[in-house]
């Protein structure tokens, strides 16, 4: 289980997206894959597999799409100290 | 430079040295002992418009050094108050008769090692920037040079090589107001740039470009073998030192590029691009936390950015005055 770390700040730059955590510091830009993963756990914490389903309503891709794009997303959301664990 | 700096600062609050009409002088207006003098004693209040630097010293090159780059700013010799507080001294002992040094000190701290003892102006300033970048937290301080026109800021971010202060020296004597050369000090709560209204540090081959350029602007000395090459100052024109308290908004980012040869080409840049420019290269933007997050979003989001390739200055300048006049660009009504 994941949840977005309080008081983290995402904006639209462009085509992408900046994000700041005041808990690690670091700002990082993200795709919108990794986004819209930081927009779903906003609503509360959940596992991987729920963030990938939720995606894939929005978006009509699967949800092991999703999950496999979504692998790549993960490590640096927790790196940059936007997502922890629970 | 364009202008003269025989109208002083009637603005300026704190002088107790005032010239026979009233008003307080200019630095090219008293003589050097009185420099000397004011160095040597309580110190003189730079005003740079953001910040006001108090600068004590006995070292014997500064007085005449600093009446150049600092040619047009009222000379106060005593104020209310100071942000800053720098002394710059001469080591005591035989070595300051065998080889003459001087010494940077801020707060009793001595942060970086001596320089030779003709440098002080470069000291003062390397060092000066180094303490406003540590210590003007109030504010977003971007590593970039800024210029007004129209009551809008053009942003010249830095990168290695980029030429921004060849530029934002050539835009100076062009009808802009130097605001920096190297703090594009952006304030968070008022979204607007302030003034810190030091003199244009130009290096190596820039000098010769800005003597072409302005044969007749207020360059100082060189200063060969700094750390960063041959040295000298460029001091702000009279209008940019009378207007450093007037804050502006925000307008464009440019990423100034200069490459030999290279025809002037000035494209859109991807928003992404401009926020990674400042918020990256900020000195201070890790400090400020979400502030400086929020004011670097605030600024990527609201300025047009650009990319400027170029090799000739006088185009360079002609497409930036351009791209000011360019309707896009003009403030909402």
């Amino acid at each position: 289980m994941y949840e977005r770390v309080p008081h983290v700040r995402v904006e639209p730059v462009g085509t992408l997206w900046a994000a700041f955590s005041p808990a690690s510091g670091e700002t990082l830009l993200l795709n919108d894959a990794s986004a819209a993963v930081l927009e779903v756990l906003g609503h509360g914490p959940a596992t991987p597999d729920a963030v990938a389903a939720a995606l894939a309503g929005d978006s009509g891709a699967s949800a092991a799409d999703w999950a496999s794009v979504l692998d790549h997303c993960w490590p640096s959301l927790i790196r940059g100290g936007l997502v922890r664990q629970r | 430079m364009a202008g003269s700096c025989a109208s002083g600062d009637d603005s300026e609050p704190r002088a107790v040295i005032a010239g026979t009409d009233g008003r307080v002088p200019t630095f090219v207006e008293v003589s050097t002992e009185a420099v000397r003098a004011a160095l040597a004693g309580d110190g003189l209040w730079l005003d740079l418009g953001a910040a006001v630097v108090r600068v004590r010293s006995d070292a014997p090159a500064l007085p005449p050094q600093l009446q150049v780059a600092y040619g047009c700013h009222p000379f106060v010799g005593a104020g209310a108050w100071a942000d800053l507080h720098i002394h710059l001294a001469r080591p005591s002992g035989a070595r300051r008769w065998l080889r003459p040094q001087v010494i940077f000190r801020c707060d009793g701290a001595q942060p970086f090692e001596p320089f030779p003892a003709d440098t002080a102006l470069p000291l003062l300033e390397w060092g000066g920037n180094w303490l406003i970048g540590q210590r003007l937290n109030d504010l977003l301080l971007l590593h970039a040079g800024a210029v007004e026109r129209d009551g809008r800021v053009l942003l010249l971010p830095a990168t290695p090589g980029s030429g921004k202060s060849t530029l934002t020296a050539a835009l100076s004597l062009s009808g802009w107001r130097l605001l920096s050369d190297e703090f594009g000090a952006f304030d968070p709560a008022a979204q607007v740039f302030r003034a810190v209204l030091k003199p244009v540090a130009l290096k190596n081959a820039s000098i010769a470009v800005i003597r072409e350029f302005s044969p007749a602007a207020a360059l100082g000395p060189e200063f060969p073998k700094t750390r960063k090459g041959t040295v000298a100052h460029l001091a702000a024109g009279p209008d940019s030192v009378l207007r450093r308290h007037e804050p502006a908004v925000p307008g464009a980012i440019v990423l100034p590029q200069w490459r030999a040869g290279s025809p002037t080409r000035l494209e859109p840049l991807e928003p992404e691009t401009a926020f990674s420019a400042l918020a990256f290269n900020a000195f201070n933007y890790k400090l400020l936390g979400a502030v400086g997050f929020d004011a670097a979003v605030h600024l990527a989001q609201h300025c047009p950015a650009f990319r400027l390739t170029y090799s000739d200055i006088h185009e360079a300048i002609g497409t930036l005055a351009a791209l000011w006049d360019d309707t896009a660009l003009s403030p909402a009504t």
